[in-house]
């Protein structure tokens, strides 16, 4: 875990929007994690725009989230071309995105699974085993979450009861048995990234 | 914590649908408009009213048909593919003088000379509008349904994928909302003989059966409606920066967000361009148009076609201004219409090559 201070360096393109682009395969949570933050954004008061793609395949495929989180009326499109910050939870389809983050930008990597080389120099890297931490909490599934509470901390547009009350938003009822277990998650990651 | 949500367009959409009165809706699924269905599916039975899955989009323009000749405000919709399949029935009911509701969430912008150009037979316009994003949607998805009633013809709202699938945060939208009372010349059930029989027909009005049909007549009306309505209905527009710009670009829909977006973005680094964003396609904003861009030395179109609107643009300047067309189709794998393309830098690039 690097101890560095939330990213301020990698300035707005446009004046107090914060981007953040997730990607992973398919099945990590890419998508829920993204709803999570965006929904805890959302309760909290802020301003969120949110655009997902995934391929065909429920698991596997490629799987991309944009959230974008501001004070003011967002001006910004669906579709990022640059970004302030970004979730790694795979290296599979991570390529196209390495170019969009503005230098300085924060990078939370899921180093559990992640096996590609990240420019520390670049940007403002966070290292979280999420897959190994959210394995030791009982249940690999929950290393979005982990990294979701990472994020709303170091990232600062989140607060650790906005994610809660974000996950339950998005959790569809049938999965609502997990609800407790994304709790501890969400509050791991709060913690790891004191 | 606050009451604010975060919904998708299409949600949004089918909510300010609900509480414009909207009691009827029908379609058949094909992505991007299926969630339109499916929130107009959950959403309807709470007021009463009915969603009907079709088994294709001829049935569904049919239902939403006969639902018209009720009085109850109705909708249908579908991509333009599903669109295509309709076009003979929208342009009965337009001659029928029916007020109805269309969304086409389109793939790309290959529909626009579709939906401004009437896509059937005969000597008829829609009402365009094309919002470009979530809150734009919503007002204009009540003006449609507005519109419609005030002009007694269809309506059409042209969004696209990213408008059916982006979320955003809003304050709740409420589908409280009154449905209108049913007009008087709607159909109630009465049936000849009973001296009240109406007939509301694509041929014309009317059980006089000693005068006949007269269809001349008929249709003169019916030109002489759309000549009321072409001049009747506000034409809508969104400007930035004209002022002083050197170069105004013309763009519509979502893709009118990303251009405008360009724009900020080029203003912030000293370039002169301003915008236009036609929001009713039909009745086309010429005169504001014009007034617009005579001050600049180019226009420039983006489109995510091979160039319709530019038609548009091109008859309103009237060749007061040159006009370049610097879009082009972006397609992605599944052709949705969400292709790599359509994005801020490349379109950035294609208004400072054009600023040259």
């Amino acid at each position: 875990m690097s101890g560095v201070e939330p990213a301020n360096r990698a300035e707005s393109v446009s004046s107090g929007e914060r981007e953040l682009m997730l990607t992973g395969i398919g099945g990590q949570g890419v998508q829920l994690a993204a709803q999570v933050i965006a929904q805890g954004a959302t309760a909290e008061g802020k301003e969120v725009l949110v655009f997902g793609s995934y391929g065909g395949m429920m698991r596997g495929g490629n799987t991309d989230s944009t959230v974008v989180i501001s004070d003011q009326p967002i001006e910004a499109p669906p579709v990022l071309s640059t970004t302030w910050s970004a979730i790694l939870m795979h290296h599979q389809y991570w390529t196209p995105l390495s170019d969009l983050i503005r230098d300085g930008g924060l990078v939370l990597v899921n180093t559990s699974v992640f096996e590609d080389e990240l420019d520390a120099r670049r940007y403002q890297v966070v290292e979280v085993p999420a897959t190994d931490v959210a394995t030791d909490l009982g249940n690999p599934l929950l290393a979005a979450m982990v990294m979701s509470g990472v994020y709303g901390r170091k990232s600062g547009l989140v607060s650790l009861d906005g994610l809660v009350e974000g996950m339950r938003r998005s959790v569809p009822p049938y999965r609502s048995q997990l609800i407790e277990a994304n709790e501890a998650a969400l509050a791991t990651g709060w913690e790891m990234a004191a | 914590m606050t009451d604010r949500v975060l919904i998708e367009g299409s949600e949004a959409m089918a909510r300010a649908a609900v509480s414009a009165g909207c009691r009827f809706f029908t379609g058949y699924p094909m992505t991007p408009f299926t969630e339109l269905l499916e929130h107009m599916a959950s959403l309807l039975p709470e007021v009463d009213g009915v969603c009907m899955n079709a088994e294709s989009e001829l049935e569904a323009v049919g239902m939403a048909w006969g639902a018209a000749t009720t009085g109850h405000l109705a909708a249908t919709g579908s991509t333009g593919q599903g669109l295509s399949l309709m076009q003979e029935s929208l342009s009965e009911i337009t001659n029928a003088r029916l007020p109805l509701v269309v969304f086409n969430m389109a793939r790309g912008q290959g529909d626009y000379f579709q939906a401004t150009r009437g896509g059937g037979h005969g000597d008829y316009r829609h009402i365009v509008l094309a919002p470009m994003d979530l809150p734009e949607a919503v007002e204009l998805t009540r003006l449609a349904f507005e519109l419609a009633s005030r002009w007694r013809t269809p309506v059409m709202v042209l969004g696209d994928y990213y408008l059916a699938h982006t979320y955003q945060a809003v304050s709740a939208p409420s589908i409280e909302g009154a449905a209108p009372e049913v007009p008087d010349w709607a159909l109630n059930g009465s049936s000849g003989g009973s001296g009240s029989a109406k007939i509301i027909s694509p041929l014309g009005g009317g059980t006089d059966g000693e005068e006949g049909f007269d269809l001349g007549a008929h249709y003169a009306a019916c030109a002489a409606h759309i000549q009321e309505m072409s001049a009747g209905v506000d034409p809508l527009i969104d400007i930035g920066f004209c002022e002083d710009a050197e170069l105004v670009v013309a763009a519509y829909g979502s893709v009118g967000k990303f251009v405008r977006y360009a724009c900020l973005r080029l203003r912030d680094a000293g370039h002169r361009v301003g915008y236009v964003r036609p929001i009713t396609l039909w009745p086309f904003p010429s005169e504001a148009v014009y007034d617009a861009v005579t001050g600049s030395a180019k226009v420039a179109v983006y489109e995510q076609n091979m160039g319709q609107m530019v038609d548009d643009v091109r008859l309103a300047t009237m060749g007061a201004v040159p006009v370049e067309f610097i879009g082009g189709p972006s397609w992605d794998h599944s052709g949705f219409g969400i292709g790599p393309d359509i994005n801020v830098p490349d379109i950035s690039e294609r208004i400072l090559e054009a600023l040259k």
